[in-house]
């Protein structure tokens, strides 16, 4: 029975998959091509960190809006650590260690102190974006970029794919394990279910808040790293780009596969990047697919959401037939 | 105040407690404002206090349907950007050849639109607050930016709206003196109406509330389109205040709104955002990042001092209300 359910579902997200390949097909026969499939699971990897990240702090109910600051911190402690010759693994580190230290502030402000996830987080970012202001006074940073190697983390190969998508799939495997092969994972799902339920059996709630909190921040710096590697800059605007999309396919995914876990955030990046590549290509501006997207990301959670049809059921009995 | 229930025995040091959180923020604000006096006498030269006085009613107009949508529970993160839109339609319309008084109904119109979608998705739907204001924020913000197709539109005339805001008297923009009348009117039904005391009750009891039978949805729709319209109105103003439309300008507003709803939770009603702490905080601010600017201070550790108050706000705003909650139940 939940097979089947399974089946239906995957059924959708391929009749989607299939509709979005053939409308950009038809306007643009090198969609289908290598080198565009390429760069489509490069922008896949971008967007997927940041979304996987998100999707810990969604499943345990919370919000984060500060990662796009972070992530946009995460860049400049990179760049900066790069343009004074440090190592490249101790910059990546260092750009990682910054987006962790965020998610962790953020976890212990609202699991401890009892902060509003929202409103803190939004400080937060706002007070990453002020950081990130420091290095250079707001110019971007490209020194010793191409002694460092850190091009490398976006042009080489390991076993046929490209760096960026072996880091997704990696990431995708931990976050898997994480979320859905360990008691971790459980406890994860049961603090969002019902966070005092949880905790009375014996799920350490607060810890793992702040833990879904830290891994945002840290994917979130992952991915805007793999940016700054393809676009050989850091600059303090850096994660801007990662908010709408990365809460796009969190909610697409959820919406499509019932609840938020790791295949469905995978499944709703797909379907994202697929039509943010293909307005490139077509070389719309930022600001349609902006809108396109938002579209999306309404009409997804108003119309598959299972738990907004229930509510809507409940509150008005007499338009049941408009969720069916 | 609005004595929902008798004021029951409260020891004398609590009430000076309770009286120093009430009106300790008006002291802050008065405290900041005299320091930047002293440090810089051009804070107070009449020029520099008439336009902080007119950036002030601005942004304290957009706050408002804020205001009441956060003191209710909710959250809605589009306000800034309905305010862009309405910006930008006044300003493409305007450009494009129609009067400024068509292009301000349409900006208008803009505004009261997204109002109700959001109010319609979110009150009417029951969906998620905060991901559906992120997303028609994201969608008016993008249309915003189509207008003047990803830039700035700048206007030769800035119209009747222009004239009304050339209204002045002395120092003080007649702007002001009409959002502080909106404000003072917007407190009664706060304070002496039960449409605000309901506002109050949805967010600490929705469930309760909706028992009592008040109508919450209802509530929530119109507070979602007063705060679209207040937007929209306030884009509308900044158009000919700017003599431009500027796409991007939610962005500044954005932690200013938070924050100064918040900050403003402080005064008066702590731990409840209340329309009077919003127009002090509004005022508090722009005073600081007017003073800040002065003492030439960069914008990156301008939005360090924004974050960082936000944080404090909240901050107080949650230990308020623990400490409300601890100690039963305060006359507030």
């Amino acid at each position: 029975m939940i097979s089947n359910q399974l089946l239906t579902r995957l059924l959708a997200f391929a009749a989607l998959v299939a509709v979005i390949v053939l409308l950009f097909w038809m306007q643009n026969g090198a969609y289908v091509s290598e080198g565009n499939l390429r760069a489509l699971m490069r922008h896949m990897s971008v967007q997927g960190l940041a979304a996987l990240g998100l999707t810990f702090v969604i499943v345990v109910r919370q919000f984060d809006l500060s990662f796009p600051g972070v992530a946009s911190l995460g860049a400049m402690t990179l760049g900066w650590l790069i343009a004074i010759g440090m190592p490249l693994w101790l910059a990546v580190a260092g750009g990682i260690a910054v987006g962790a230290a965020f998610g962790l502030v953020n976890g212990l402000a609202v699991a401890r102190l009892g902060l509003p996830d929202i409103v803190t987080t939004i400080a937060t970012g706002g007070l990453a974006i002020g950081f990130s202001y420091f290095y250079s006074g707001g110019t971007s940073i490209s020194q010793n970029f191409f002694m460092s190697g850190i091009l490398d983390l976006n042009d080489r190969k390991i076993a046929g794919l490209d760096m960026p998508f072996a880091i997704l799939m990696a990431a995708v495997l931990v976050a898997c394990v994480l979320l859905h092969g360990s008691r971790l994972g459980a406890g994860f799902y049961a603090t969002g279910e019902n966070r005092r339920s949880a905790w009375f059996s014996g799920v350490p709630t607060a810890g793992l808040i702040v833990l879904a909190f830290v891994i945002c921040g840290a994917t979130a710096c992952l991915s805007i790293t793999l940016l700054v590697a393809s676009s050989g800059a850091a600059n303090v605007t850096a994660g801007n780009q990662l908010l709408m999309p990365a809460f796009a396919a969190v909610y697409l995914g959820a919406a499509l596969f019932g609840r938020p876990s790791v295949g469905a955030t995978l499944a709703g990046t797909v379907l994202m990047s697929m039509m943010l590549n293909g307005f490139t290509l077509l070389a719309i501006p930022y600001f349609y697919s902006d809108a396109i997207v938002s579209t999306v990301l309404i009409s997804a959670i108003a119309l598959f959401d299972p738990r907004v049809s229930a509510l809507l059921r409940r509150a008005l009995p007499r338009q049941r037939e408009k969720t069916a | 105040m609005t004595d929902l229930a008798p004021p029951l025995a409260t020891s004398p040091t609590r009430n000076g407690a309770e009286t120093l959180m009430r009106y300790g923020f008006f002291l802050l604000v008065i405290g900041v404002l005299a320091v930047f006096a002293l440090l810089r006498p051009t804070f107070i030269a009449p020029g520099n206090i008439h336009g902080m006085l007119m950036s002030a009613s601005i942004a304290a107009l957009m706050f408002l349907g804020l205001t009441w949508l956060i003191a209710a529970g909710e959250i809605d993160v589009s306000f800034m950007s309905v305010a862009a839109l309405a910006n930008m339609v006044v300003a493409g319309l305007v450009q494009a050849g129609a009067g400024w008084g068509l292009a301000a109904l349409a900006g208008l119109g803009v505004g009261a639109g997204f109002g109700l979608l959001n109010a319609t998705l979110v009150a009417g739907l029951r969906l998620p607050a905060l991901v559906i204001t992120i997303a028609t924020g994201a969608l008016a913000a993008s249309i915003a930016a189509a207008i003047g197709l990803g830039t700035s539109i700048a206007l030769s005339s800035t119209g009747f709206v222009g004239d009304l805001l050339d209204l002045r008297l002395g120092v003080v923009p007649g702007i002001a003196l009409v959002v502080g009348g909106l404000y003072a009117l917007f407190w009664l039904v706060q304070e002496r109406l039960t449409f605000g005391h309901y506002i109050y009750a949805m967010e600490q009891n929705r469930a309760a509330v909706i028992e009592a039978g008040v109508p919450v949805s209802r509530m929530l729709f119109m507070l979602f389109v007063l705060s679209g319209i207040v937007s929209a109105l306030a884009g509308v103003l900044l158009a000919a205040n700017l003599s431009s439309g500027q796409p991007y300008l939610g962005t500044s507003y954005f932690l200013d709104g938070l924050t100064a709803v918040l900050l403003g939770g402080m005064a008066l009603k702590p731990g409840k955002p209340n329309v009077i702490g919003t127009l002090a905080a509004v005022i508090f601010l722009i005073g600081l990042l007017n003073g800040a600017a002065l003492l030439g201070w960069t914008d990156s550790e301008r939005q360090i001092v924004r974050g960082s108050l936000l944080l404090i706000g909240v901050g107080l705003v949650i230990l308020a209300r623990k400490h409300r909650r601890h100690t039963g139940p305060a006359h507030s």
